[in-house]
């Protein structure tokens, strides 16, 4: 990549002037392969990304998009330097030296700012849910497909070891079949962002738009994005079906985005996906509980435990059947209780972080031109299920996949 | 309550702040406030091993409920980046990897540990970022409070050293110099963290206070919370404040014996680690230091300046504060006959609201 390259080196040497560059390079990059990365949505989860790409040697951040303009300041603090700022993401995309857009706006608007970003010929990093809508979806499908450029889904989660530990887990068939995941998502707070004094009418959709249908995909889009990808890629296909549930029967603050949503998707092997998502209590907090017919495993943002089966092995038939030929009866001493044995967790403790990971992930997919794992595919999959799931809500009724897709 | 008598001639071990019957330092508002007391509200969170109180102005309810959310929120990101009780935390990652070769952080990262790295050095490492091998031994971390092995603690000992810290700013890259290095924190990230949250409710304009395990404290809006005081607890009765302080644009922190500290055999061992690997408060002429309150223009800087004054004491660190002439020390020893104060630019308009406790002059 001539292009790239030649992009890096002039990046390098801007880099050598604003940060007053000295002596060799402890980022051990090539000057080559540093990349030079713009951000369209600097908000929360813009700034805590960005975080995350500054801590891969080697990336720099030379561009920051927003409507927002006090972002721009908070971006700034981010890098740490005087980051250009720009108002408009396609003059943004006119910048030369930019080798791939990071997009962490909303849902709603992920399209056309990925797209945008591909159609530059730029890799790009897309938040989750991919899209909001099945057309999102596709479109974003497409233009990965026909541009050929790299882009990698926000699933984080994805490339935590511990979650591939236990897909592998599952693969090898170590719980035997998975026939059901539970998945919960529950938190106790009312999911908005603070508005300025004042200013409460101008920017409340802006700031809240998570809270409003204009942009927001609602707790199945902001929640249920990575569980479903699991889920997805655990059962090897997309679900044939979905029904759910919801209301804003909490927070009846003026919100449009329901503050409680529970679904069930069916899978065409027979499994079922299971999800429910809460703003009123934590005790469960975030987790996928995956149900095998010889175990379990439960997977958190953290770690992976693993239970096996209470099962006791075959044993040998105690003397008093084998002699006397007797049963002993009695009151039933069993009943289906839930068990808690203590847990497996193989994979524990020094890792970094899974935002860390998957930005490590994606620069090294630009500088060794290689195919992400959470890929144009795998984010396809996730936003079109997240949209069916969202479609049987909207409808209040069973939908099946093959309808949502014509 | 525990007192002086029980202090100096307890034996085994026991826990200072078994006797804890209220709050450690407490807020008050004088009868004269402007502020309307129904539009306060407070909630709290517990991160990084304390309380976090956040008490702000707000007649919305649900503005409120997305304040403490980002407030909350904004702590819990803080430790996720700082904490070294979290594998995957960055300063866990540097600990991990800093010994190989130059690593790499983000600006916020980079920009804390080189706050810190210089206060260690303007306190002549009494305050020290690289503490975290002899806390560890001395077992405050794990809360099994113990007296180490004397090899055990030569071992942590050698571990420690800010000087063998190597910050590079033109790469924003940490290097450790010598195996075993690690950065410890955690005397400052909790200012840190209230810093971050005043930062971040000024932006929307809403007014706050927040309490750190009433440790650390600091307001956002000196106009609304100045007629709000800090009580300053004596440290053996904590139901006798010593001194009121006025926050007004100031940040506060305490350090003392009175919370994670044990006593054995008559000696009080605390959480507050000396450089060389000594536990016990520092003592001359048979006055003990109890506390230490420090005042200071942001809360990052309180924090861990109240460690390092501690650790030095009144005399040497009035000297090192020299270096930070912005900042104000209260230093609270007893002796036989009781409370002894010592200041350094200690502000002279603060009431001193039970002088009966001191037997000396500030």
């Amino acid at each position: 990549m001539e292009r790239r390259e030649f992009i890096g080196l002039a990046a390098a040497g801007l880099g050598a002037i604003s940060l007053g560059m000295k002596g060799c390079n402890p980022h051990n990059v090539a000057p080559g392969d540093w990349v030079n990365l713009a951000v369209i949505g600097v908000g929360s989860r813009g700034q805590q990304m960005m975080r995350m790409m500054l801590r891969v040697p080697g990336v720099r951040i030379t561009g920051l998009c927003d409507i927002y303009e006090p972002r721009f300041e908070q971006g700034r603090k981010v890098t740490g330097e005087q980051t250009p700022v720009y108002k408009d993401y396609r003059k943004m995309l006119e910048a030369h030296d930019i080798d791939a857009v990071m997009v962490t706006t909303p849902v709603g608007l992920h399209a056309e700012h990925i797209c945008a970003a591909l159609d530059s010929g730029r890799a790009v990093y897309g938040e989750k849910s991919m899209g909001r809508s099945l057309a999102d979806c596709n479109q974003i499908r497409d233009t990965a497909r026909r541009t050929g450029k790299i882009f990698q889904t926000g699933l984080q989660y994805a490339y935590a070891p511990w979650t591939q530990e236990a897909l592998q887990r599952i693969q090898q068939g170590k719980i035997g079949k998975v026939t059901a995941i539970h998945a919960y998502w529950h938190r106790n707070n009312n999911w908005r962002r603070p508005v300025p004094q004042g200013q409460e009418a101008q920017l409340e959709r802006l700031l809240n738009w998570r809270l409003y249908r204009e942009w927001s995909g609602g707790l199945l889009a902001e929640l249920g994005s990575h569980q479903m990808s699991i889920a997805n890629t655990i059962f090897g296909s997309l679900p044939e079906s979905a029904i759910a549930s919801g209301g804003i029967d909490f927070w009846k603050d003026g919100r449009e985005i329901e503050d409680n949503v529970h679904s069930t998707l069916r899978y065409p092997g027979g499994q079922t996906l299971q999800v429910s998502y809460i703003t009123t209590n934590r005790l469960d907090g975030a987790q996928e509980r995956i149900y095998g017919t010889a175990g379990s495993i439960v997977l958190t943002h953290t770690e992976a435990i693993y239970y096996k089966e209470p099962w006791e092995p075959n044993s040998a038939i105690p003397p008093e059947i084998n002699i006397e030929h007797k049963l002993i009866t009695g009151p039933t001493y069993s009943a289906e209780q839930p068990y808690h044995g203590s847990g497996d967790t193989p994979i524990k403790g020094k890792v970094d972080d899974a935002n860390l990971l998957a930005c490590r992930a994606f620069i090294d997919c630009i500088r060794n031109h290689r195919r992400p794992i959470a890929d144009v595919e795998a984010g396809w999959s996730q936003g079109v299920t997240v949209a069916l799931a969202n479609r049987a809500l909207e409808l209040d009724r069973k939908v099946t996949m093959a309808e949502f897709l014509r | 309550m525990q007192s002086d008598h029980a202090l100096q001639r307890g034996s085994g071990q026991h826990d200072l702040s078994e006797s804890r019957n209220q709050e450690f330092l407490t807020t008050s508002r004088s009868p004269d406030a402007e502020l309307p007391i129904e539009s306060i509200r407070c909630r709290s969170c517990r991160a990084m091993g304390t309380e976090f109180k956040l008490y702000l102005s707000s007649a919305d309810e649900i503005q409120a409920q997305a304040c403490y959310l980002a407030a909350f929120e904004e702590i819990e990101r803080i430790e996720q980046a700082f904490s070294r009780f979290r594998d995957s935390s960055e300063v866990s990652r540097i600990n991990r990897l800093a010994f190989n070769g130059p690593m790499v952080t983000d600006p916020e990262v980079f920009q804390l540990i080189s706050r810190a790295m210089d206060i260690s050095r303007k306190t002549g490492g009494f305050f020290d970022v690289t503490v975290g091998s002899l806390t560890r031994v001395w077992g405050f971390a794990e809360h099994q409070r113990r007296i180490p092995e004397p090899q055990a603690l030569a071992e942590a000992r050698e571990s420690v050293g800010w000087q063998k810290v190597v910050l590079d700013p033109a790469w924003r890259t940490v290097q450790f110099l010598q195996a075993g290095i690690e950065l410890d924190l955690g005397a400052i990230a909790k200012g840190y963290a209230v810093d971050s949250v005043m930062e971040v409710l000024r932006r929307i304009g809403v007014p706050a206070l927040m309490d750190a395990g009433s440790s650390s404290m600091m307001a956002n809006d000196a106009e609304l919370f100045r007629d709000w005081k800090v009580a300053i607890p004596n440290p053996l009765n904590r139901a006798l404040p010593l001194w009121d302080v006025k926050l007004g644009n100031r940040a506060l922190s305490t350090s003392g014996v009175m919370e994670q500290s044990f006593v054995q055999d008559g000696c009080i061992y605390s959480h507050l680690i000396h450089p060389v690997g000594q536990s016990a408060p520092p003592s001359a002429s048979g006055q003990q230091l109890l506390q230490v309150t420090v005042l200071a223009p942001d809360s990052t800087l309180a924090d861990a300046l109240s460690t390092a004054m501690f650790l030095l004491g009144h005399e040497q660190g009035s000297q090192s504060l020299q270096q930070f002439p912005e900042c104000s020390a209260l230093w609270v020893y007893s002796d036989a006959n009781g409370l002894i104060p010592r200041a350094h630019q200690w502000p002279e308009d603060e009431n001193l609201c039970n002088k009966g406790v001191f037997h000396g002059k500030a």
